[in-house]
């Protein structure tokens, strides 16, 4: 069936202000005398040049008068006026209304435009009871442009009132709406979500009027709308969740319906009754027809509804502080529906009562919304604190998408994606990176967001993933925008229930041919909803603000923190150096002591050799002991003191330190070579030395060969990369290195060769030594903030490596 | 020359040591190198000055011609007593040797902006600071020419 898409749902397509209506009239066929549906409908070309306030006619099963305000006298009538009041329209112009509501009913209407708000909101004043020449008449009265406008509308309960027949007018009677309106509005209040409220909402209208199918309609920011909840004849085939574009509804009649409440279209097809004369002869201008419940149909909408098979419409306007929120439309299919006035008021009290709880129940969600995003907000900056990162973002429950509705979350940090649910790959997201950081406002301390809901239209390359992000809501988490997080939203044409494609749909035109149809409806949504998603809502960009906010002050804690901890760890350090200095000098006093006692004992001729020996013993431990104390004052000092930074030829460092180890070089077996020159670089020259003579030193000494050879050379930035197999964090640094053929070292000892004091070796083996050396070495080479390691092969030789990260740019 | 005899007048050494063994070290050698000019010995750089410049009951009765310092010790240490010594016109011109257990190069440069006379580090080795000692002896008290007041 084509009602599965619609269209239009009621009326008032192109609807414009009266004077936009006149100026299209200059140039329109009826432009030399005023416009009437009756006389123009076949001129009629397209919906803009409808001028549907001023229709020049009025819908046939009623009437209507328009009275000078001064004197209440008839100035324009409509043609039915025999037919409806038992008065040909010659009979009454000019004359007083009396004519027609009697003395007493001119006198009520003389009193009502007094007291009552009457301008441009129709106000029921009385019934006309019915007689021989007419039915009874509900009479509504408003005025607009200084002219008073009375309708005739055949009343409910239409049957002459025999107790008071000879009374002209009379108080309404008839079901008790008051009552029935009572109940549904206690019922309506005790709806806790907005889609409850308007399925309640729906289904109340559809009891109290009895059509066929009543929907709530609801406009999203875009203007296009969806059918929100619905109530419908069981035989109907359901509409629910179906969405129409925003050109069905256009803005000239949402303006309309933001204005008047209520409009029905009793009958489809009704006849059409024309204004006699068509414009007012006092202003000269035709009757602006706005608020008129009987102004003559839109063509346009009666032949989209006729399209549809729809006989007959109702529809109210929802509103939340004035703007129109949605709709409440109704169609009937089986037939003309005269809703009478007092009716139509109950459904506009319901409309407006509907309204309110809307706005109620709508901030409660969004309240609640909120409240669930700050909640899971706070659970995961808590578990990000805890953790020291932000992984569990992504990785934990609740996630980035725990609250927010959104189908994917992506986070730069650490140097790397971290990414949940549907997002764009790690390629694409590095491309809309570096273009969301040209749009972000980093600096902005109110909101440095960026939001969008059709990401393609900004950005082109966006389209490669309209289908899981249109939508972008993104936060920095940096100042410079790299580090970030984003949420994505899928294109809304992927989301939305189409309830079977409308292309399939066999298709009824009228003579206006495809332009009023479902398929073009579905293709115009289809347009307008492209590489869109679901706009971001306020609450939902807020939220997005404030986490980003607790994650910065996170940052920022973490920082102090972290400074508050580097500060502790150099006064610590500092303290330690300062400990190691004055404790070696004190241990260095007693040892002096005893040395000199054991000394002292041995002049004196020991009793036998053990304790001689034992003398001895004491002395050497004595002399041990002073050159650990040595080697830890020289470490604490290592630690300690200013770095002398300036350009250094590496080669004549590597000339002194040769000449430093001279000595042992002097056998003429060992031999120092260095394959090419070394480059010149910034460092702490007599450091740097020291490093090169442990080293050398270590080389010559660790080596059983008999032709000892150690090589000095380095590795440039751009040979690493050829070489690999070097630690992380040395890229575009010289590697040094220190080569020998000496014993080796085995690979589970790598790490304590540079602890302090640790030997691998005998005391007395290879020149024995303090085990120091590599510990200052590793130290000298960290001040300069650079790496040290080794490779090696037991027996063959060791490799020394180091860098010297300070110093490389020169 | 060395004089065989003590000379109660002559002008005394102070010595401003903390260790006990390392004082009765200096003593012997000061006696086996002949030495026969009264040393007295200060605990502290600070109980140094109060010899040098304190109350009359604890100052010495003359002022020595040498005076042998190590920096380390409680309270007021080596390092103030030099900076005092060599900032007091009276007392500049005492010839003021640094005998320590720092070889800190530091603490080496801050003696001689100080304006100390000589720097040295004492050897763990009993021997060799034996050696150290009977040399120090020799230089400041046969070979140097001192100013005595």
């Amino acid at each position: 069936m084509p009602e599965n898409v619609t269209k239009n749902l009621q009326g008032l397509r192109a609807a414009q202000p009266a004077a936009a209506a006149l100026d299209v009239a200059s140039s329109a066929p009826w432009d030399m005398q005023p416009y009437s549906i009756k006389r123009h409908s076949a001129s009629i070309i397209n919906c803009d040049a409808e001028p549907v306030r001023t229709p020049g006619c009025i819908q046939a099963h009623g009437a209507m008068l328009v009275l000078r305000l001064s004197d209440l006298s008839i100035l324009q009538v409509s043609e039915n006026t025999q037919a409806i009041l038992g008065h040909e329209p010659q009979v009454l112009l000019g004359q007083s209304v009396a004519a027609v509501v009697k003395k007493e009913g001119e006198i009520r209407l003389r009193s009502v435009l007094a007291t009552e708000p009457t301008e441009r909101n129709p106000i029921y004043v009385f019934t006309l009871l019915a007689n021989a020449q007419m039915a009874a008449l509900d009479v509504t009265l408003h005025t607009i442009d200084g002219a008073a406008i009375l309708e005739f509308e055949v009343a409910a309960q239409s049957q002459p009132d025999a107790e008071t027949g000879s009374v002209a007018l009379r108080a309404r009677s008839g079901p008790d709406y008051y009552s029935l309106i009572k109940k549904t509005v206690a019922r309506l209040q005790t709806r806790e979500t907005s889609q409850t409220l308007c399925q309640s909402l729906a289904e109340e209208v559809r009891l109290l009027s009895g059509l066929d199918r009543v929907m709530i309609y609801k406009f999203h920011a875009d203007h296009h709308g969806e059918v929100y909840a619905e109530s419908c004849r069981s035989d109907l085939a359901p509409w629910l969740g179906l969405h129409y574009p925003a050109a069905d509804i256009p803005q000239q009649a949402r303006d309309l319906l933001a204005k008047t409440w209520i409009r029905p279209v009793p009958d489809i097809n009704g006849a059409l009754a024309e204004m006699t004369p068509l414009v007012n002869p006092d202003s000269g201008k035709p009757v602006d027809m706005t608020f008129c419940a009987l102004r003559g149909l839109s063509l346009m909408h009666t032949e989209y509804l006729k399209n549809m098979g729809v006989a007959a419409g109702l529809t109210m306007s929802l509103r939340r502080d004035d703007v129109l929120w949605g709709l409440i439309a109704c169609h009937h299919y089986s037939g003309a529906n005269y809703v009478p006035y007092e009716l139509r008021a109950a459904c506009e009290f319901l409309a407006q009562m509907g309204s309110l709880q809307l706005r109620a129940v709508e901030d409660r969600e969004n309240a609640a919304y909120r409240l669930q995003l700050d909640e899971v907000n706070q659970q995961l900056v808590g578990k990000a604190a805890q953790e020291g990162g932000l992984a569990s973002m992504t990785d934990g429950n609740p996630s980035l998408l725990g609250a927010m509705h959104a189908g994917g979350a992506a986070l730069f940090h650490l140097d790397r994606w971290w990414r949940v649910g549907q997002t764009p790959d790690e390629s694409q997201l590095e491309a809309l990176n570096h273009w969301l950081i040209s749009q972000l406002d980093v600096g902005s301390v109110a909101g440095p967001l960026y939001s969008t809901h059709a990401l393609s239209a900004a950005y082109p390359p966006g389209a490669a993933f309209a289908d899981v992000a249109s939508g972008v809501l993104a936060a920095p988490l940096s100042r410079s925008g790299q580090n970030l997080m984003m949420w994505f939203r899928p294109e809304v044409e992927k989301t939305i229930n189409w309830g079977g494609n409308p292309l399939d749909k066999p298709q009824v035109t009228g003579p206006h041919g495809p332009r009023l149809t479902p398929r073009r409806s579905f293709e115009l949504f289809s347009e307008s909803v492209h590489q869109q998603a679901t706009p971001w809502l306020p609450v939902e960009i807020d939220a997005a603000a404030r986490l980003r906010g607790l994650i910065m002050e996170l940052v920022i804690v973490r920082a102090e923190r972290l400074a508050g901890l580097n500060a502790d760890l150099a006064r610590s350090n500092d303290e330690l150096d300062a400990f190691a200095y004055v404790a070696s000098h004190d241990l260095k006093e007693p040892l002096r002591g005893i040395y000199k006692y054991a000394h002292q004992l041995m002049d004196v001729t020991p009793a036998n050799d053990n304790e001689k020996r034992k003398l001895e013993g004491l002395m050497r431990l004595t002399l041990r002991m002073d050159s650990l104390l040595d080697s830890l004052l020289h470490f604490s000092r290592v630690g300690r003191e200013e770095l002398t930074l300036e350009k250094v030829d590496m080669n004549e460092i590597l000339a002194d330190a040769m000449e430093m180890v001279g000595s042992r070089t002097g056998d003429g077996c060992t031999e120092i070579v260095a394959p090419r020159l070394l480059p010149s670089i910034m460092c702490d020259r007599i450091r740097v030395r020291e490093v090169l003579v442990n080293l050398l030193s270590n080389a010559i000494k660790y080596n059983d060969k008999l032709a000892k050879r150690v090589e000095v050379g380095y590795v440039n930035a751009q040979e690493i990369s050829l070489r690999g197999g070097f630690p992380a964090g040395i890229d575009g640094q010289n590697v040094y290195y220190v080569r020998d053929n000496g014993i080796g070292i085995l690979p589970r000892h790598f790490d304590q060769v540079f602890k302090m004091f640790k030997r691998l070796h005998g005391r007395e083996d290879f020149g024995g030594g303090t085990g120091a050396g590599l510990t200052i070495v590793r130290k000298l080479v960290e001040r300069h903030c650079g790496q040290v390691w080794l490779e090696s092969n037991a027996g063959e030789g060791s490799t020394f490596f180091f860098t010297l990260s300070a110093a490389d740019d020169v | 020359m060395m004089s065989s005899a003590p000379l109660a007048f002559a002008a005394p050494i102070l010595v401003v040591e903390d260790s006990d063994e390392d004082f009765d070290t200096l003593r012997e050698v000061a006696a086996a190198s002949g030495v026969t000019r009264v040393i007295y010995r200060a605990v502290s750089g600070g109980d140094c000055l109060a010899m040098l410049r304190g109350p009359a009951d604890v100052q010495l009765p003359l002022l020595p011609v040498l005076i042998l310092m190590d920096l380390n010790s409680h309270g007021i240490d080596g390092r103030e007593a030099l900076v005092a010594i060599k900032t007091d016109a009276r007392l500049k011109a005492i010839p003021v040797v640094v005998l320590t257990t720092s070889g800190n190069p530091k603490d080496v440069a801050f003696c001689y902006q100080a304006g100390v006379n000589a720097y040295h580090v004492k050897p763990v080795r009993y021997d060799q600071y034996l050696l150290l000692l009977r040399a120090l002896m020799h230089y400041w008290l046969d070979s140097v020419t001192l100013h005595t007041p």
